[in-house]
């Protein structure tokens, strides 16, 4: 890390507290509901993987495919934003456990 | 606390001096849109703050309070019986009022064998998660007992009975006595052969107490032989005056424990 003070590594951003709690609600009620919601989708496409290939609608099964794809997606891009004093524990150098 | 929303931050001032991508400048714009309108996460903030003032009154568990090491026996399974007790005593709760709706605690003759049986084949045969429901509250119970015996041996073994929780160990034998009598009640309920014949036994057990023997058999059973009655009362102590004891000793049980502490091993 060049800079801290520049509050942007490489793919983290650092926000509010107020803020990095919205992100984190509703960014984790949308991938819960959204993948819930294409699961859903796709059981009805595939009358619950009791359909024969042939009464398979496709479309709603894509929807389904895509709308657990962007739920996943939503939920990654969350994660680069970031509260005050968090980092990837990758980057950062060892914490020091607390016992021994 | 209030939900008056307390203005920590200029929304527009901190993002201008972020580089952002349009992408992430859209995504936050978009979440903070719509956490001015549906406030969850004030909710959640709230909730927050009642979490940790209960934990304020709670008592230190032993680790905090004898600094003992912390990392390994917290999660030791003997110590989680209570716990494991109550949860399956819940979940035979649950589906035990579930199951109630179906069951009729009746010798009459039906179509198989007795109403009761017949009732207990139709909510396993025919109802939408009639098997799973009765399954579900078969091996909760059998579970309970397991754990609230183990818990039992537990808490003797590590000496959590003596000075100063005395009290909740009787408490406690109490309850083991009613968690058998909550088991052997709900098993004579089906009115299956094994039923039947485990309610001769305990009218001959009850027969052969010295004195009161007849007594005790006819409050208990309804009589010398097995019928209606017996049913009946099996019926009425397992839905009716078992659970409220049962909770009753069981609040006050886990009451004790949360004002005395959890005992530290010896």
């Amino acid at each position: 890390m060049s800079d801290s003070s520049s509050e942007r590594t490489d793919d983290a951003v650092v926000v509010p507290m107020r803020v990095y709690k919205t992100v984190t609600v509703f960014s984790t009620l949308f991938a819960v509901v959204g993948v819930v919601g294409g699961f859903v989708l796709l059981d009805i496409a595939t009358d619950r993987a009791q359909a024969d290939l042939a009464e398979v609608q496709p479309l709603v099964a894509l929807a389904g495919v895509a709308l657990i794809v962007a739920s996943a997606a939503t939920y990654a891009f969350s994660t680069r934003f970031q509260a005050a004093g968090m980092r990837n524990a990758k980057d950062g150098e060892d914490e020091g456990s607390n016992h021994e | 606390m209030s939900l008056e929303r307390k203005e920590e931050h200029d929304h527009r001032g901190w993002m201008k001096e972020r580089d952002l991508s349009p992408i992430e400048q859209g995504y936050l714009m978009t979440l903070m849109w719509l956490d001015k309108r549906f406030r969850i996460v004030d909710y959640l903030e709230l909730l927050e703050t009642m979490y940790y003032r209960v934990n304020l009154q709670m008592p230190k568990s032993h680790t905090e309070q004898y600094n003992l090491d912390n990392k390994f026996w917290y999660w030791y399974p003997l110590y989680s019986l209570g716990a494991f007790s109550t949860i399956a005593y819940i979940v035979a709760a649950v589906t035990g009022a579930l199951l109630g709706f179906y069951y009729a605690p009746s010798t009459a003759a039906a179509q198989e064998a007795t109403v009761a049986y017949d009732q207990v084949v139709m909510i396993m045969m025919e109802m939408n998660f009639g098997f799973f429901l009765r399954s579900l509250h078969r091996w909760s119970a059998q579970i309970m007992t397991a754990a609230v015996f183990l818990h039992m041996l537990r808490v003797y073994f590590t000496g959590a009975y003596k000075e100063p929780r005395e009290v909740n160990w009787l408490i406690g034998i109490v309850l083991i006595s009613l968690t058998m009598a909550f088991g052997y009640t709900g098993y004579l309920l089906p009115w299956t052969q094994l039923s039947y014949w485990a309610g001769q036994i305990g009218v001959e057990m009850a027969l052969s107490v010295p004195f009161i023997g007849e007594w005790v058999a006819q409050l208990v059973f309804g009589g010398f032989s097995l019928g209606a009655p017996t049913l009946q009362r099996m019926y009425v102590l397992h839905v009716f005056i078992l659970p409220f004891v049962v909770t009753a000793l069981i609040a006050l049980h886990i009451g004790i424990v949360w004002m005395q502490g959890i005992a530290e091993p010896h």
